[in-house]
Formats: C-alpha cells, structure tokens, sequence
C-alpha cells in the first residue's frame, strides 16, 4: 500500500471526513512531511471506492459548492489494520536489530 | 473576470486531463478543494498543482478500474502488460540478432553482393521491427480496455489469440522460425501470456462498470 493511501485510510479511521479535511489530517498525521495536492488525493479516493475501502457518507452545499464527506468501510479498516500490522512487524525487526527500543532515536 | 472565476476557469482546463467519468463524478468537488487551497492573491493554478492534476488525470485514464479484489482480471491485465514489454524485447533481440539473418542469407546465397544481402536483412528485419511496435500498441491498448471491463475487449482479444495461434502454426509448418531459434521461443512465450491471460479474463466476466456513477 502506498504511504499517501495508508495516510487517508488512517485519517478516515476517525471518522467522516471531506477532502479538505483529509489534505489538512495526512498533513498533521504525517508531521507535515506529505502534503497531498487535489489531484493525487481524488485519484486515490476513487481507486479507495472501487476497491470498496471507502463510501461516501454525505454530501452537502456550502457557499454554492460541493462537499462531499467520505467514511471507511468495514472491508477498508480490515485492510488498514492488516497494514497498520504489517509495518509495525517491520519497525519493530528494524529497531530489534538496531539494538533499540521502538521509539527511541537519535 | 473576478481573480477566482480565472482561478478557477484555469483549474477546469487543467482538469480536462481527466476522463470525463471521473470529471462528472469529482470536478464540482476538486474545484472545492483547489480554491479552498489557493493563495488569497492567486489567479492562475501553480505549476505544482498543473502537474499533479496533469499525472493524476494521465494516471487515471490508462489505470484499470476493475476492483483489486477481482484477482483474475487484475492478473489478467497485469500480463498483458508483461506482454507488451515481451514484444519490446522481442524488437530489441530481432535488431540484435541481425548478424545470425545476415549469416543465414549468406549462407544461403553465397554469391550475394554486399548491396543485395543489405536489401535482404533490411526486407526480413523491417516488417518484424514495424510488426512488434504494432504488437506493443495492441497488447497496451488491450490492457486498457479490459482493465476497464469493456465487453467487447475480451472479444477482440480472444481474436487475437486465435489469429497469433494460426500464424504460429503457419509459420512453424513454413519453416519461418528457422533463422533464429530465439524467435521461436518468445513466440511460445508470447502465446502462453495470450493464453493465461485469455482464460483469466473469460475465467471470471469482468464487471462493465467498477463503481456506479
């Protein structure tokens, strides 16, 4: 799964979100280090609702324009916990082999 | 014009690289999102944000639309695409393998003249050159138009396969392959993806349309 995918599905988990709300969300989840543009993001929702990870949950009008909020599906959680295991397992090897604890950097 | 109506009239150009499903679908929404996005002060749409609606409108209209769950006819898709870059090596190994033709026909003809023998591996090698580049065209745009679940692809595909079966047969019943056994063997490889891919597509029917819109 790609980490811009992995970020939406994650900033979904808690809840209805627009597409506003998500480029703002990945932005604070990811500590300001992947800044989705409009493009990337609707092109990844659409694939998300074909894949049947995401619905739409509700659309309303605000100032003449179009909102439309997004939720995940029971199937796009089970996806995003089955990664959100996968690369914990990964960090968690890493950091093993570093001789670290998980957490503790630098 | 207001600053945003030009805003925003540059946006809908931008986003014409969009099929115009996806357009019905997001348009009204992106425009949205772009605006809400946009510097206070702005009045055309950042070269940023032109390449990202650029590659993403690209991206989505070569991209399959069947759902990932449809495990056959995303496999299926996948080595078409493994057939496409078949025929790429195919092109490739025809132009390096020139010498062995050159050697053939020399062999064949002994009294050849450096003029003729020119003639004759330029006779044998362009049309399989012109006819792989063909190939390459034809296993992509299959690709595309069985990733997005069109009926009739698999049809024409099925066509495909029956007619590179047949030259298959007549080329080996004529001896054509006789030059370079390397031919043969992409050609056995190139029908065995047709193949695979043929049973995958018709092995499960693909859904005409992935998300209802």
């Amino acid at each position: 799964m790609q980490e811009a995918t992995f970020l939406i599905l994650t900033s979904l988990a808690a809840g209805g979100q627009h597409g506003y709300g998500i480029i703002s969300d990945v932005a604070t989840i990811s500590d300001g280090r992947v800044r989705l543009r409009a493009g990337t993001l609707y092109s990844a929702l659409d694939r998300l609702r074909i894949d049947g990870c995401v619905e739409v949950d509700r659309e309303e009008m605000v100032e003449g324009r179009l909102r439309r909020y997004y939720r995940l599906t029971p199937a796009g959680a089970k996806q995003l916990a089955a990664e959100a295991g996968r690369v914990q397992a990964n960090a968690t090897a890493a950091f093993a082999r570093l001789g670290l604890t998980a957490g503790v950097i630098g | 014009m207001s600053e945003i109506a030009e805003l925003e009239l540059g946006y809908r150009r931008w986003l014409r690289w969009y099929p115009a499903s996806f357009r019905r679908e997001y348009e009204a929404e992106m425009l949205g999102v772009l605006l809400a996005h946009a510097r206070a002060d702005q009045r055309r749409p950042q070269p940023i944000e032109c390449l990202d609606l650029m590659s993403a409108g690209v991206r989505m209209r070569l991209r399959p639309t069947v759902p990932r769950s449809d495990r056959s006819a995303f496999t299926a898709v996948r080595l078409m695409y493994v057939g496409a870059l078949v025929e790429l090596a195919t092109a490739i190994i025809i132009v390096a393998t020139a010498g062995d033709i050159k050697s053939a026909i020399l062999k064949r003809n002994r009294g050849y003249s450096e003029a003729q023998w020119h003639a004759e591996v330029a006779g044998s090698l362009r049309p399989l050159v012109v006819g792989a580049g063909i190939a390459i065209g034809f296993w992509l745009w299959m690709a595309w138009a069985n990733g997005r679940g069109y009926r009739w692809a698999r049809i024409v595909f099925a066509i495909f396969f029956g007619t590179t079966t047949f030259s298959m047969i007549h080329g080996l019943a004529g001896g054509s392959a006789a030059f370079a056994r390397t031919d043969l063997v992409i050609g056995v490889v190139l029908w065995l993806v047709q193949l695979t891919a043929l049973v995958l597509i018709f092995h499960k029917h693909m859904p005409t349309v992935a998300v209802s819109r």
